[in-house]
């Protein structure tokens, strides 16, 4: 699977493996029956003797992968640098996977009571419907949308379309979350080509630019986070930080891949990341500003909920998405002159958040 | 028996503040609190992140408490499943600190709203394990 994505990030770079001169492999490697993945990664690539190790940071691993592989460039240190994100979940029993699950949050003062990944994000929903009446049926809207473009992505899980209707008819996972509000477990790959800028040029004529990289961190107890939990403090961190690496705004992104491991979470995207006004989320929604056409099209690949969420793969599956579109490869799903192109990536359950801001 | 004797379910068996549960064990719920800056943490912590001194002190909470937030489970980790679905919350204690706790099955979800108020108040489970929750 690893192989697969970077024979073709090879082929799509020109370069050989014997012109990569270190690996980063990103994988929240407790769902990984392998210990070490970067081992064995490395070695199935044809990347040894050359440096190699993992990086983690849960859902968010290989948008820090891509940090760590530019700052490896930027240092002179390397040359060119394979960042691949992989994540094979399926060798794990869904039980084992819920008992993981079990301990996503603190496991001395929040896994005892029973904690899953869905019931985090329920409860920042729950206080988002408080404050500014977010409806059920306004969460469903992410679902459709993001299903609805799944459809035009072949590497996509679920291809077919989905109603309002069946979304909040799907049976509850954590309330308000229904099974049709959460993104898939998956496995998958995504492998991006990194390089300084002299060596980009000579490789391609439309090389895509890391213009900002905006990472934060959060408490990862509930109890230890502050304001009324209804946006993530950690991507309005991550944003700041990467607007300002980028010099650019909210208003100046043409195309965005933000994190959707649940409807609620695009919305509080939205919001966190300045494309909406704090409890706009839903409006932007509903005035369809965040499909094809609108003023920001989001997750127009179909996002988590409709590609699989194959944890360590996702930040780079994001970046491969902005690449295409900021290329203008991105075919029936094209934003017209992409130029400036927005990922956020949240790891686990609000403790990590990244920001990457690329230009064409 | 060490700390695992904590929660619903516990994880961890050795920390620093196990005597959290002779406090529970006496019906009381206690926070910790540096002897040098007065800072309070709960869940009770025995190293201050202000001075980072390490002698504390344990003082009981009246458990007021006003809810942020909750969910109520359906799906839950295999140790869970035969008690769901279930209620957990997250609520700010008087003192301005806030705490994550299950929601006592006698409160009708119906009535939950973030801003009500709840209290605190000391649980125990059928195989001899203590924890909090919100009542
Ligand atoms: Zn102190």
């Amino acid at each position: 699977m690893a192989f697969e994505a970077y024979s073709s990030a090879l082929d799509d770079a020109d370069v050989e493996s014997s012109e990569i001169d270190g690996s980063v492999v990103c994988s929240a490697t407790h769902y990984d029956k392998q210990r070490s993945p970067a081992g064995v990664v490395a070695e199935y690539l044809g990347l040894n003797p050359q440096p190699t190790f993992n990086v983690e940071a849960a859902c968010a691993s290989s948008a820090v992968g891509l940090r760590t592989a530019w700052a490896l460039v930027s240092s002179k240190l390397h040359d060119v640098v394979a960042v691949v994100g992989v994540q094979k979940m399926t060798e794990l029993s869904s039980e084992e996977i819920q008992e993981l699950m079990g301990r996503a949050g603190d496991v001395m003062w929040e896994s005892p009571f029973g904690t899953t990944m869905p019931a985090y994000y329920a409860m920042y929903a729950t206080a988002h419907m408080a404050k500014y009446g977010t409806t059920e049926e306004q969460m469903a809207l992410v679902t459709v949308k993001n299903r609805k473009y799944g459809m035009k992505n072949p590497n996509a899980m679920f291809q077919k379309p989905i109603s309002v209707e069946e979304v909040l008819k799907s049976r509850p996972v954590s309330a308000p979350l229904k099974l049709f509000d959460c993104c898939p477990n998956a496995d998958g790959a995504a492998c991006l080509i990194i390089t300084n800028a002299e060596k980009a040029r000579k490789l391609t004529d439309r090389p895509v630019w890391v213009a900002g990289l905006g990472l934060a961190s959060s408490p990862m107890s509930l109890a230890g986070r502050k304001g009324p939990l209804t946006n993530f403090e950690v991507t309005k961190n991550a944003a700041k930080a990467a607007y300002q690496m980028a010099r650019v705004g909210p208003n100046d992104v043409d195309v965005a891949e933000v994190h959707d491991s649940f409807s609620i979470t695009e919305i509080l995207n939205y919001e966190d990341l300045g494309l909406a006004k704090p409890g706009g989320g839903t409006r932007l929604l509903e005035k369809d500003e965040t499909e094809l056409g609108g003023k920001i099209p989001v997750n127009i690949d179909g996002g988590l909920i409709s590609k699989g969420h194959p944890v360590g793969a996702t930040g780079a599956s994001q970046l491969f998405a902005l690449t295409k579109q900021l290329r203008g490869e991105a075919g029936s799903t094209q934003v017209d002159g992409a130029k400036i192109g927005l990922a956020q990536n949240i790891g686990g359950i609000g403790m990590y958040a990244a920001v990457t801001i690329l230009k064409a | 028996m060490g700390f695992e004797k904590f929660g619903r379910f516990g994880y961890v068996s050795q920390t620093k503040i196990n005597p959290l549960l002779s406090y529970l064990e006496k019906g009381r719920i206690a926070a910790t609190k540096c002897k040098k800056c007065e800072r309070t943490y709960f869940p009770p912590r025995a190293d201050c992140l202000d001075c980072r001194h390490s002698t504390i002190e344990w003082v009981v909470l009246d458990g007021k408490s006003k809810l942020i937030t909750f969910t109520q489970v359906f799906f839950a980790p295999p140790a869970f499943q035969p008690e769901t679905p279930y209620l957990l919350g997250l609520a700010e204690l008087t003192n301005g600190l806030r705490v994550f706790a299950p929601i006592s099955p006698a409160v009708d979800k119906e009535e939950l709203n973030p801003g009500v108020e709840l209290n605190l108040k000391v649980a125990k489970g059928s195989r001899n394990n203590l924890y909090y929750w919100l009542e």
